[in-house]
């Protein structure tokens, strides 16, 4: 009695103490999970202060003012045979001047600010309605005009009354005269269509991205092209094909360090190779393209080896024990069991190949390159180097445009993931 | 009793040769008492002498000699890591795709060297079918998984004798009325005695002489173990069939022959029969009464 009494008082005291550590254990779970939540509530807040600072620095960027007056083409200023000599922006100043009632002084100040709030880009409307139909000189017409960077800036409030008058760009009568011309109903708000049609200009109000999405396309393309048989090729050599010796441990070693390298570094190794050596042309496509297909190799050919080692050796057993070459087993068995893998290595490579930035400034893609070029050996934009000019150029109305640059730069990414995440998925469905 | 017996513990070597006459083989028969009762087996098909295999330095098999008759099943069992599986490897050479294996000694095939030069490990596997542990078959369908063999090899010239290729290895392998409404469907999908014996319509599909089996119901039920065990038994009216295995109730069941393997060294070769009831080596009797393994 006694014996099973001591007995049960022993398991009793077991259970106690096992119950005691369940519950050190079930809050050590607890916490573990808390702390996951925690790591990815804090990327996630990161991620939502990126996008909203860029989201709401870029987005005025969209759309931009346009402004529509009478303007009389006055024959005794404008040369028929030559008329992109004419001072349009002075004359529609002063005819302004005269519609509104104000009297310029001997300097011709008032003139001057008024031509201020008008794009040079009036100069080509006008010159080009001129040449295309001679006969409207003499007559008065409607034109539209961009405004300006500075009396965009004031319309879109980036520029307030707050700051003092010596200190903005934009004077207390010009701000008077944009806001009777605005009420006027003559200035017009909408899509910024140049910043997606235009090459890259000076003037903040004339230059678009199209250039620098152009350049960029082009440059993955020449960087998928080459990078990505060459990695695979590569990787399937190396992992299914090279004897294991001294040589190839080497080349392992390289491949690893290589990945490592800073991107600056292979900036510097384009200028030596590709552009004084082979004397390709400076900041075109091809040599930035070249540049980053050395980028992305070894980045590829370490997710291929990854992906064809995760392939279970009984899928080689199998094919190998069936008579299959060694070339049938890797083509026909392991890559394609591989491919989702390589797929996702390329497509990562490709993505930080886009952003990448400092070996373009070094083979010369710092360049102003106004408008669009598609010529695969001609200097070109690309859009990271563009959001760097940009950034650093002094105009304000750059600022949001280059917030603009960013959010195209993000969606170009996005597409791309996109596109490789469906090509997972294709790849995947077969088996 | 025991001291003469183990006189060879290379049950078929050379030498044994002259001792051979009770069979009805020319060549390196069967030298021990028990071997007259070898009626129904065929020729030899496959004759090993001397088979040294290294891994790196390690050596795994330390001069193996065995001779595999034709029409009939051979087991090789042994404790893990005799070496057993290893010597399964070098009859189709598949060690040859292991970096660093090594293989010492002379493997004929109906008398001819497979290890020589001028024959192609590629052709070699076509003759000598495998099968291995876990089933493995590609992830493709069905029908593609036997029609493989056939296509890599050419064996058919048209899609319906590709068909009529695949609908008899999925016969002869007993799954035919199983899948034959889902041929298309992945061969991924099957249950583990289903993939295995589709793997070995796989492999008969294309018509090897040979069939090497590497513990093929180390993984399945009783069952499935039950069905791949008839269908062995089927197999042997055509084929030589080598298999390893750790069950020696498997082994005493399929097999005709049987080699025991220990620490890279064959013990005992003899009929199963002879092997399980009266063994002559002690160790041999230590392992098949399950004394160690």
């Amino acid at each position: 009695m006694t014996d099973a009494a001591s007995k049960t008082g022993a398991v009793s005291a077991r259970a106690e103490k096992l119950k005691a550590r369940l519950k050190g254990r079930y809050a050590r779970e607890a916490r573990f999970k808390w702390f996951g939540r925690g790591a990815i509530a804090i990327a996630l807040a990161f991620l939502a202060i990126l996008l909203t600072s860029i989201v709401l620095q870029g987005y005025t960027a969209f759309y931009t003012h346009s402004l529509t007056l009478p303007v009389y083409m006055d024959p005794a200023r404008i040369d028929q045979a030559y008329p992109q000599g004419t001072n349009f922006e002075q004359m529609v100043a002063e005819q302004q001047l005269v519609r509104m009632g104000v009297a310029d002084d001997e300097n011709g100040s008032k003139a001057t600010a008024m031509r201020n709030l008008l794009s040079s880009e009036l100069k080509f409307i006008a010159a080009d309605r001129i040449r295309a139909q001679p006969a409207l000189i003499g007559q008065t017409i409607p034109l539209t005009t961009p405004l300006s960077d500075d009396a965009e800036m004031y319309l879109k409030g980036k520029i307030t009354r707050e700051t003092p008058e010596n200190l903005r760009r934009v004077s207390d009568q010009q701000m008077q005269w944009l806001d009777s011309l605005k009420s006027q109903g003559v200035i017009r708000a909408h899509f910024n269509s140049a910043l997606f049609t235009k090459g890259d200009s000076t003037q903040p109000e004339l230059a678009g991205l199209l250039g620098a999405v152009i350049g960029s396309a082009l440059m993955l393309t020449v960087t998928a092209l080459i990078a990505i048989p060459v990695g695979v090729f590569a990787a399937v050599w190396l992992e299914e094909y090279a004897p294991r010796n001294r040589l190839t441990a080497i080349i392992e070693v390289n491949i690893n360090n290589l990945a490592a390298v800073p991107s600056i570094v292979y900036g510097l190794l384009g200028v030596a190779l590709f552009i004084n050596f082979l004397h390709l042309p400076r900041a075109s496509p091809l040599v930035g393209g070249l540049v980053l297909a050395l980028m992305a190799l070894p980045t590829i050919i370490i997710a291929t080896r990854s992906s064809l080692k995760a392939v279970p050796p009984s899928i080689r057993d199998a094919a190998l024990a069936m008579g299959a070459s060694r070339t049938q087993t890797v083509f026909g068995h392991v890559l394609p069991l591989a491919m989702p893998g390589v797929m996702t290595g390329s497509i990562i490579s490709m993505a930080h190949a886009l952003g990448e930035t400092a070996p373009l400034l070094l083979i010369g893609m710092i360049s102003f390159v106004p408008g669009i070029s598609a010529a695969i050996d001609a200097p070109g934009g690309a859009l990271p180097s563009l959001i760097y000019i940009w950034e650093n150029a002094s105009e304000r109305a750059f600022h949001e445009r280059t917030a603009a640059a960013i959010l195209v730069l993000l969606a170009f990414m996005i597409v791309m993931n996109a596109a490789a995440i469906l090509l997972r998925r294709r790849f995947e469905r077969r088996w | 009793m025991n001291t003469k017996l183990i006189r060879t513990p290379i049950a078929y070597g050379p030498e044994g040769q002259p001792t051979g006459a009770g069979a009805e083989h020319s060549r390196s028969v069967a030298p021990t008492v028990g071997d007259s009762a070898r009626a129904g087996l065929g020729p030899i098909k496959i004759s090993a002498k001397n088979i040294k295999v290294f891994y790196g330095e390690k050596q795994a098999l330390h001069g193996v000699s065995l001779d595999i008759p034709d029409k009939a099943v051979t087991a090789l069992i042994g404790p893990s890591g005799c070496g057993k599986s290893t010597f399964l490897r070098t009859l189709n050479r598949m060690n040859d795709t292991v970096p660093g294996a090594r293989v010492e000694g002379r493997i004929e095939m109906d008398g001819e060297d497979i290890n020589d030069k001028k024959v192609d490990p590629v052709l070699l596997r076509a003759q000598v079918g495998m099968v291995f542990q876990k089933p493995n078959p590609f992830p493709k369908s069905i029908f593609e998984n036997v029609a493989y063999g056939p296509k890599i090899h050419g064996l058919a010239s048209s899609k319906s004798e590709l068909e009529d290729i695949v609908q008899s290895a999925l016969k002869r392998a007993g799954l035919w009325d199983e899948v034959a409404d889902r041929l298309h469907a992945p061969g991924t999908g099957l249950s583990g005695g289903q993939q295995q014996r589709l793997v070995i319509a796989r492999a008969i599909a294309v018509e090897p002489e040979v069939i090497l089996m590497d513990e093929p119901c180390s993984a399945l039920d009783p069952i499935a173990t039950a069905k791949i065990e008839e269908l062995i038994d089927e197999l042997r009216e055509r084929y030589c069939i080598v298999i390893v295995t750790h069950s020696m109730a498997q082994a005493a069941r399929v097999s005709q022959r049987t080699a025991f393997f220990h620490m890279g060294n064959i013990v005992e070769t003899g009929d199963t029969e002879d092997i399980f009831t009266n063994p002559r080596e002690r160790r041999t009797l230590d392992y098949i009464t399950g004394r160690f393994g």
